[in-house]
């Protein structure tokens, strides 16, 4: 047992930075490997988020390179721990000089509960990633940004207070700019270990570019090679609406916090105003079936009568289904220019209809390549608002319903030439791990990515039978033309006279 | 039937002239013919298997593999008139090698000698005179010689000479690869054996049976080939008795029964079934009965094996057997006993040579006499 002499002596209050200092591997920070590329990676998410906010078709520039000279250049990056110096650069809305100490130097967590499609599960992402760089380096970050109408960038060196959460600007200054540049370049050093993460990060930078088409991504490796991929597609998907959480789509402490701001001095009002979905004479239903008072005040209920309000919420049956207006699926024609990548002989994609998961709206999107390109047997890849999910493939939920589906019946065969796309874009999606890797084998996930599947595959089936069809009768036309010059030529020399056989082929009759 | 070379090399002509006009007009050939399906088959005991034009098949040159059938049919065609007007033969093998020229390879892609066999079938049923198919003899395309003849016979082969069977060599003379054209001048022999198994037959010769009993003494070497069939009819419509010394089991009964009555295959074929001829031995008869002359070597025989059972369970199957009595009668026997025997037999009496030739000379003459042909 614990004294209160000894509480008060050693339990310490933590800043959320200082706690993830303690706690990065929760986080994907958990060895120099997985540290390097989750950094990139959330990086490039944040500057995909930021040129898509802007409307304008993403341009994004990564060089990573060893801030240590290695002694013989020949044997290329040890493979072991190093000091890197990472710099992503986009072209996104930029950052206003006065959010950027905050925005950039220190954990924030906003406090509007809205909803709506985003990369990022928790919005810490990236700013774990510099606080990553700070803690095993020690050096500041480097900040340049400008917006759409400045005439300069403001360019900034910043430490984070690990302790206290809080920016520590070291120098500051400006870049004449353009009025009509706009983005923004992080640069920071951070450990990492190139060797065992090259891979991981080279396939990261592939899939992207199938899922974002529209984007131009460039990639300077520390063994000088670079990695680009052009925009193929001019056409950004809509931007996602942010929409109030849906009834069933919160817990406990999410409704306490939304009572604690509401402006609303009644339930009723609070459930029409914080909610979407809820009307008049929704919330009146609501009530009434969960016993509430309709004027009781939202900032006077206790723990235990939300409690109370939360189960009601989840038992409640009539609430309408959430709105769909929150997501941004790829669509048709951004999906197969990404697919396009692959050089396959034929594309299809197919969107389910809007579904529900836990109160959180979902589409899926499928797609099936066929053919070119492609290697013998099924490839598989995934997608997850906008971005890839590399590892864990055989857990995922995908996995298994492709595992589970008859691809003969579909005139296909496991070793045809395959690749199974499939996207889902959700205001929550159900990743199993932090890592955010693969998706939970949740039954109506599972449902609607069964289905998609199986719409591409009979119209991929059909058309492989077509292809196949008019291949056989081609061959068949060149073997009949084969025989008949050989028999014209025959019976030329046997009768001497010219015979030809041109003629047989010229009515089509066979 | 005998037909003269030119005739059959302007049949051929006449057939490329007609497919070359069908193709410069634009059509796509469609050649028919009489197969071996049942319908177009029918057998009976006084002419054995014999065609009849029932059923016709047709290869329609639109299709992938009627063309290459055609294509394959054609170029054979020329070759077959090629060797008629140079007077030359050539074997099924030659044909075979004949496809793999470079130019054909490369389009008809013939990899096994079935594929041109079965051409070679195919143009006999398209190649037709009278009413009947012209046999692959006639267009120059013969096996090799198989089976030998002795005995006091002259005659006139393809290479022109006058010679007689007993003076063509240690065995005889060995059948010509077109009996057909085989001019015989001078028959001096009472009756024909013909017998299964060379040794036996040699043996006879040795024996000198041929000249006492002024006898034919014919080796099959086995199944007989068209020619030696061809030789038997011959003989047959000479007048020569024909008898047939085989083993006692159900595939000598396959080899007795081509001999009389031809086979499905070739019932387009005319003049290789002998109806006349009779079932010398060995018969169940000679062991089984009392008064077989070869009762006394029952023990020599052997039983039969699973394929022997099987071939004699098929047999009740085959017209020319299972509607023949005496052949239906041997074949239900053997099954019953489920025991074969062999023509060499006769060695195990164990006797000496002298009283071997004397049991042979008794066996001939007493089976002959049975059939009413009396030797001297």
């Amino acid at each position: 047992m614990l004294s209160s002499e000894k509480t008060t002596s050693d339990i310490v209050e933590l800043s959320i930075s200082s706690w993830f200092y303690r706690n990065r591997t929760i986080a994907g920070f958990d060895n120099p490997a997985r540290s390097l590329y989750v950094s990139i990676r959330e990086l490039v998410e944040n500057s995909l988020d930021a040129s898509e906010s802007a409307g304008v078709l993403p341009k994004i520039n990564v060089i990573l390179d060893t801030a240590e000279s290695c002694s013989d250049e020949n044997l290329g990056i040890a493979s072991e721990p190093k000091i890197f110096n990472l710099t992503v650069r986009d072209n996104g809305t930029g950052i206003a000089r006065e959010n950027v100490p905050k925005l950039i130097g220190k954990m924030l967590s906003g406090t509007k509960f809205m909803h709506r499609q985003s990369r990022g599960t928790f919005g810490l992402g990236g700013s774990l990633a510099l606080l990553y760089g700070q803690i095993t380096t020690q050096k500041p970050i480097h900040i340049i940004t400008g917006q759409l109408g400045e005439s300069h960038f403001h360019s900034m060196t910043m430490k984070l207070d690990i302790e206290k959460n809080r920016p520590i600007v070291i120098d500051e200054s400006t870049i004449a700019k353009n009025p009509s540049q706009h983005g923004t370049q992080i640069s920071y050093s951070l450990q990492g270990d190139w060797f065992r993460s090259k891979r991981r990060i080279v396939d990261y930078f592939n899939q992207t570019s199938i899922i974002v088409p529209y984007a131009s991504l460039r990639l300077e490796t520390p063994n000088g090679e670079v990695h680009q991929y052009m925009g193929v597609i001019e056409k950004l998907p809509p931007h996602p609406k942010e929409m109030k959480p849906h009834p069933k789509g919160i817990d406990v402490e999410l409704l306490k916090s939304m009572a604690s701001i509401t402006r609303s001095t009644n339930l009723r009002s609070f459930l029409m105003n914080s909610f979407q979905r809820i009307g008049p004479s929704t919330a009146d239903g609501f009530l009434d079936y969960a016993s509430l008072t309709p004027s009781t005040s939202p900032r006077d209920l206790t723990d235990d009568e939300f409690v109370k309000i939360m189960h009601s919420l989840s038992t409640y049956s009539k609430f309408t289904a959430p709105s769909s207006n929150s997501l941004s699926p790829a669509g048709e024609k951004v999906l197969i220019a990404g697919m396009n990548r692959l050089n396959p002989e034929l594309c299809i994609v197919r969107q389910r209809a809007p579904s529900v998961y836990e109160g959180h709206p979902f589409i899926i999107e499928t797609g099936i390549a066929y053919g070119g390109s492609l290697t013998s047997g099924i490839q598989l890849y995934r997608f997850a608002n906008r971005i890839p999910l590399l590892y864990d493939e055989r857990t995922d939920v995908s996995s298994r319903v492709i595992r589970e589906l008859n691809i003969r019946s579909y005139g296909l065969s496991q070793n045809d030439p395959l690749a199974f796309f499939v996207h889902i874009c959700s205001t929550k999606i159900p990743y199993k791990t932090i890592g955010k890797e693969f998706i939970a084998d949740v039954d109506v996930i599972r449902r609607e990515i069964e289905l998609g599947f199986k719409d591409c595959l009979r119209k991929t089936g059909e058309l492989v039978r077509k292809k196949h069809r008019s291949q056989k009768k081609l061959k068949r036309e060149n073997k009949l033309q084969q025989y008949y010059t050989f028999i014209a030529e025959t019976l030329s020399e046997a009768t001497e006279r010219k015979i030809q056989s041109d003629r047989l082929f010229e009515r089509g009759e066979y | 039937m005998k037909y003269q070379n030119q005739e059959v090399s302007n049949l051929i002509s006449d057939l490329l002239e007609t497919l070359a006009d069908t193709i410069q007009d634009g059509v796509f050939p469609e050649i028919g013919y009489y197969g071996s399906s049942k319908k177009n088959i029918q057998y009976s005991s006084e002419s054995g298997y014999t065609h009849r034009d029932a059923n016709p098949s047709f290869v329609d040159g639109r299709k992938v593999e009627s063309a290459k059938t055609i294509a394959g049919l054609i170029y054979g065609l020329t070759r077959f008139k090629e060797h008629i007007d140079q007077g030359m033969s050539m074997s099924l093998r030659d044909f075979y090698y004949m496809h793999k020229v470079k130019r054909v390879q490369d389009v008809l892609k013939i990899e096994h000698q079935n594929e041109t066999n079965r051409l070679i079938n195919l143009s006999e049923r398209i190649l037709r005179m009278q009413g009947t198919s012209v046999p692959r003899e006639e267009f120059g395309v013969v096996s090799s010689p198989k089976g030998t003849f002795y005995g006091d016979l002259t005659l006139s082969d393809l290479s022109g000479k006058r010679l007689n069977c007993t003076e063509a060599g240690e065995y005889g003379w060995f059948i010509s690869s077109r009996p057909f054209d085989v001019t015989i001048h001078d028959i001096n022999i009472d009756a024909a054996i013909f017998v299964e198994k060379e040794a036996m037959a040699r043996n006879l010769i040795e024996l000198g049976l041929a000249e006492n009993l002024r006898l034919g003494i014919g080796s099959l070497f086995g199944q007989p080939g068209r020619n030696m069939r061809a030789w038997i009819r011959k003989l047959s419509d000479n007048e020569v008795p024909i008898f047939v010394l085989v083993d006692m089991s159900p595939w000598s009964l396959r080899i007795f029964s081509t001999i009389q009555s031809n086979s499905i295959e070739l019932a387009n074929i005319r003049g290789l079934a002998s109806p006349e001829t009779k079932l010398m031995g060995i018969t169940t008869q000679d062991f089984w009965s009392s008064k077989g002359m070869l009762s006394g070597i029952e023990h020599s025989l052997e039983s039969m094996s699973k394929s022997d059972i099987k071939c004699a369970q098929q047999n009740r199957n085959i017209p020319a057997i299972n509607e023949n009595t005496v052949l239906k009668r041997e074949n239900e026997i053997m099954l019953k006993k489920k025991r074969k025997g062999e023509l060499e037999a006769f060695k195990a009496f164990g006797l000496p040579l002298t009283e071997l030739r004397t049991l042979y000379v008794s066996y001939i003459k007493k089976k002959a006499r049975a059939f009413d042909v009396k030797l001297i």
